[in-house]
C-alpha cells in the first residue's frame, strides 16, 4: 500500500467523519456507543468489563461503529488511582507514594457517522505527563490517544457472512477486536503497573500514537479474520492523530515509508463458549534520530501467536487471554557487533472471571526477555491479580498487586545496589468511570 | 497536482461511499425505510443467528416463534412494558424506533425459520420434564403446559413456542415469571409457576423442551 494512498484515503476519511458529525442527531446521553443502540455496556464487553469485547461487540466494531443511529458523538473518561511501591523509588516521585490521585481524563468523539462510516478519537489529559527534575514536580498536558476510523460493510444471508472494511488508526492492533492484541491487553486499566520496565516488543508499545496507519480487513462466516495494514509516520496530514503526545519526550519515532501488519485469526463459537486462535506480524523500519530521517534504520520484524476464550452466560463471565510475541531486531548501533541482532520475547496471559457484570477477579502474568547486546537488561517477570467491582455500569473499582519475580533480569540486585525485584511490588487503586 | 489528485480522491471516496450505503445493508435502527429483514439480518442475527437459531443459550432461538408472541415482545420492549434485565439491557434500545412495518416484518423473518433443538442428555430428567409438560404437577395446581402451548409446543398466537428453547432462557424465564413482575403481559404465568413450581421441576421442563423437535 503506497503512502500516497493512505495518505488520499486518510483525507476523505477526516473530511466525512467531520462533516457527519457537524450534521444534526438525535441528541442521547454517552458513552456514546451504548447510547448509539440504546444499550446497557455488557451487551458490548465482556461481564461489562471495559474494553473486553462480547462477540456482539466484535460485530459491533468490524462493522464499522454504524450498528443504530446517530447520537450525539460525545464520551468522557476519568482516573482516579493511588499506586504504592513496596519500597519507594524516590526518582518516580509523586505517583508512588500511594496518595490517591486525578492521573488522566479522556474525551472520546465517537459514533455512526453514516451506514458505512464510523469511529472514535480518544483525546487524554495526563495529569502525570513529565517530572521536572529541577523542581521534582509533574506537569500535565492533553495528547492524541488510541483513534480509529472506519469504512464497512456487510453482506450477510442465510449463505454466507462476509463483512470488509478500512481502517485508519494510530495504534498497532488497536483495530483489533480481541483483547489478546496488545494494544488492549492485560494491563488495560490506565495506570496499570503492566509489564513493568521491560522492553516490549514494537507490536506492544512504542508506536501507539506515533503513527498512522490505513488497513484493509474481512471476517467471513464469522470463522476467519484476515487483515493486512500499513503503517507510517504519523505526520502531515496525519499530525491529529499524533498530537501532543510528543511534547517534552523527544522527537516523534520516525519510520521508513510503509510498515507492514499483517493479521490472521480463526474464530468459533458454540454454546456459551467462542474461542479465537491468531497469528499476526509487523515489520518496521524506524531511524534511530528522528530529527534526521535519513540514512540506515533499526529493524523490528514481530511474529505473534494469541489466543482467547470467552464463556458468556448469564451471571457468570469467564475470559483468557495469552499472547506470545517474538522479535528479532537488527538495530543500527549493533551492525558492528560480532551478533547485530537481538531479540525480544514477550509472553502475557490474563484469566478474568465476573459476577452479575459486577464482582471481578483477574489474574495476569507476564514474562518478557530478550538478548540485549550492549544496552541494559530490562526483563521482567511477575504476576498481577486484581479484584474489581463494577457497582454502575459507568464505574469500575479495582485493587490489583503486581509481584515481581524479575526486574532487569535478576531477581536480587536489580539496581546493582542492592534492591530486590520484590521491592518493585506495586499495589494500584484506581476508580475508573466513563459515561 | 498534488492537491488536485487528493481532491480527486476526495470525492471518489465519497461518491463509493455515498453509493454504497444502501437501504440493504443498513444497520440503521432509526430509518423507517429499512426492511425488516435487512435489520434481522444484520442486526438481530448477532445475538439470535442468522436463521434465529441462536448459539449462545443467553439469547432465545427465535426460529420457528409464533409471529404474534415476537410483534408482542417487541412492542413491550419498545414500550418498557417488559423490563426483566435481558430486556432493558438489549432490547429496549434496539426497538425504540422500530415502525408497526419493522416490527411485522422481522417477526414474519424469524417465524419462518426452522427451529433447531437440542440433543436429548439426561433422560431421567427429561422424562420427568414430559410428565410435567404434559399433566403439569397436580398435587400443586399447576396446570400441563401444552394447554397454552400446545401437544408439541410450537405455541398459538401470543402463547409462544417453547419447542427447542435454550434450557437456560427458558429456566431464567419462569423464574422472572415467578419470582418477579417484570414481565406483566404473562402475569398469568405469576400463577401458574407460583413458589409450589420447584427448581428442579423448572429444570426438568426446560431440559424437555429443549430437546423438542417440532415443525
Amino acid at each position: 500500500m503506497g503512502r500516497y494512498m493512505i495518505h488520499c484515503a486518510g483525507v476523505s476519511f477526516v473530511f466525512v467523519l467531520t462533516l457527519g458529525l457537524l450534521l444534526p442527531g438525535t441528541a442521547e446521553a454517552v458513552p456514546a456507543f451504548a447510547r448509539q443502540r440504546g444499550q446497557n455496556c455488557v451487551a458490548c464487553h465482556a461481564g461489562g468489563q471495559f474494553p473486553e469485547l462480547t462477540p456482539y461487540g466484535r460485530i459491533f466494531k468490524l462493522t464499522g461503529y454504524t450498528l443504530g443511529e446517530r447520537t450525539l458523538p460525545l464520551s468522557v473518561m476519568g482516573v482516579l488511582n493511588a499506586n504504592k511501591v513496596k519500597v519507594n523509588d524516590s526518582t518516580q516521585g509523586h505517583t508512588q507514594d500511594g496518595n490517591l490521585i486525578f492521573n488522566t481524563a479522556s474525551l472520546f468523539i465517537a459514533g455512526k457517522v453514516t451506514d458505512n462510516i464510523g469511529g472514535f478519537a480518544q483525546i487524554t489529559y495526563n495529569n502525570y505527563d513529565t517530572l521536572n527534575p529541577d523542581n521534582s514536580r509533574w506537569t500535565g498536558h492533553s495528547g492524541a490517544d488510541n483513534m480509529d476510523f472506519r469504512y464497512a460493510d456487510r453482506y450477510i444471508n442465510d449463505k454466507q457472512d462476509l463483512i470488509f472494511g478500512l481502517s485508519l488508526n494510530n495504534n498497532p492492533t488497536v483495530q483489533d477486536v480481541w483483547m489478546s492484541a496488545p494494544a488492549w491487553g492485560p494491563a488495560t486499566v490506565p495506570g496499570s503497573t503492566g509489564a513493568g520496565g521491560g522492553t516490549l516488543p514494537k507490536l506492544a508499545d512504542g508506536l501507539g500514537q506515533q503513527v498512522a496507519g490505513l488497513g484493509a480487513y474481512v471476517y467471513w462466516n464469522q470463522t476467519v479474520y484476515a487483515e493486512i495494514t500499513g503503517y507510517k509516520t504519523g505526520d502531515g496530514i496525519f499530525s491529529f492523530m499524533t498530537q501532543g503526545v510528543n511534547k517534552d519526550h523527544g522527537p516523534q519515532t520516525y519510520l521508513k515509508g510503509t510498515n507492514p501488519y499483517w493479521r490472521l485469526a480463526l474464530t468459533h463459537a458454540w454454546g456459551p463458549h467462542n474461542g479465537m486462535l491468531g497469528v499476526s506480524g509487523m515489520n518496521v523500519k524506524i531511524y534511530p534520530d528522528s530529527t534526521d530521517p535519513t540514512g540506515p534504520t533499526d529493524r523490528y520484524r514481530d511474529l505473534s501467536l494469541d489466543a482467547q476464550y470467552q464463556y458468556l452466560l448469564d451471571p457468570h463471565t469467564i475470559t483468557a487471554q495469552a499472547s506470545y510475541i517474538h522479535e528479532k531486531q537488527n538495530l543500527f548501533t549493533n551492525l558492528a557487533a560480532v551478533n547485530p541482532s537481538d531479540t525480544v520475547n514477550s509472553f502475557r496471559a490474563k484469566m478474568s472471571y465476573v459476577y452479575q457484570a459486577k464482582y471481578g477477579a483477574t489474574l495476569s502474568y507476564f514474562d518478557v526477555h530478550g538478548s540485549t547486546n550492549n544496552n541494559p537488561n530490562t526483563d521482567t517477570r511477575g504476576w498481577t491479580p486484581e479484584i474489581f467491582w463494577t457497582p454502575l455500569q459507568y464505574v469500575r473499582i479495582g485493587l490489583q498487586y503486581t509481584l515481581f519475580d524479575k526486574v532487569n533480569g535478576l531477581s536480587g540486585n536489580t539496581d546493582g545496589a542492592g534492591r530486590n525485584a520484590k521491592d518493585d511490588n506495586t499495589l494500584l487503586f484506581y476508580v475508573w468511570g466513563a459515561y | 497536482m498534488k492537491t488536485a489528485s487528493i481532491a480527486l480522491m476526495l470525492i471518489l471516496a465519497l461518491a463509493g461511499m455515498s453509493c454504497s450505503t444502501t437501504t440493504e445493508h443498513s444497520r440503521n435502527l432509526a430509518d423507517p425505510r429499512i426492511s425488516g429483514k435487512t435489520l434481522a439480518q444484520q442486526v438481530c442475527s448477532n445475538c439470535h443467528g442468522i436463521d434465529g437459531n441462536s448459539v449462545n443459550p443467553n439469547f432465545p432461538r427465535l426460529a420457528g416463534q409464533q409471529k404474534e408472541y415476537m410483534i408482542a415482545q417487541l412492542k413491550q420492549f419498545k414500550s418498557h412494558s417488559r423490563f426483566d434485565p435481558p430486556g432493558f439491557e438489549y432490547m429496549w434500545g434496539l426497538s425504540r424506533n422500530l415502525t408497526d412495518k419493522q416490527v411485522d416484518e422481522l417477526a414474519s423473518y424469524f417465524s419462518a425459520q426452522k427451529g433447531l433443538a437440542d440433543k436429548p442428555d439426561d433422560t431421567k430428567r427429561e422424562e420427568n420434564g414430559r410428565d410435567i409438560f404434559e399433566h403439569g404437577v397436580a398435587v400443586q395446581n399447576i396446570p400441563a403446559c401444552l394447554t397454552c402451548h400446545g401437544m408439541d409446543a410450537a405455541g398459538n398466537g401470543t402463547f409462544p413456542r417453547l419447542a427447542g428453547q435454550h434450557a437456560d432462557y427458558l429456566i431464567k424465564q419462569l423464574k422472572v415469571f415467578q419470582r418477579t413482575d417484570e414481565r406483566p403481559e404473562g402475569a398469568i404465568m405469576k400463577v401458574i409457576t407460583h413458589d409450589d413450581l420447584t427448581l428442579d421441576n423448572i429444570e426438568n421442563v426446560a431440559a424437555y423442551l429443549a430437546t423438542l423437535s417440532t415443525k
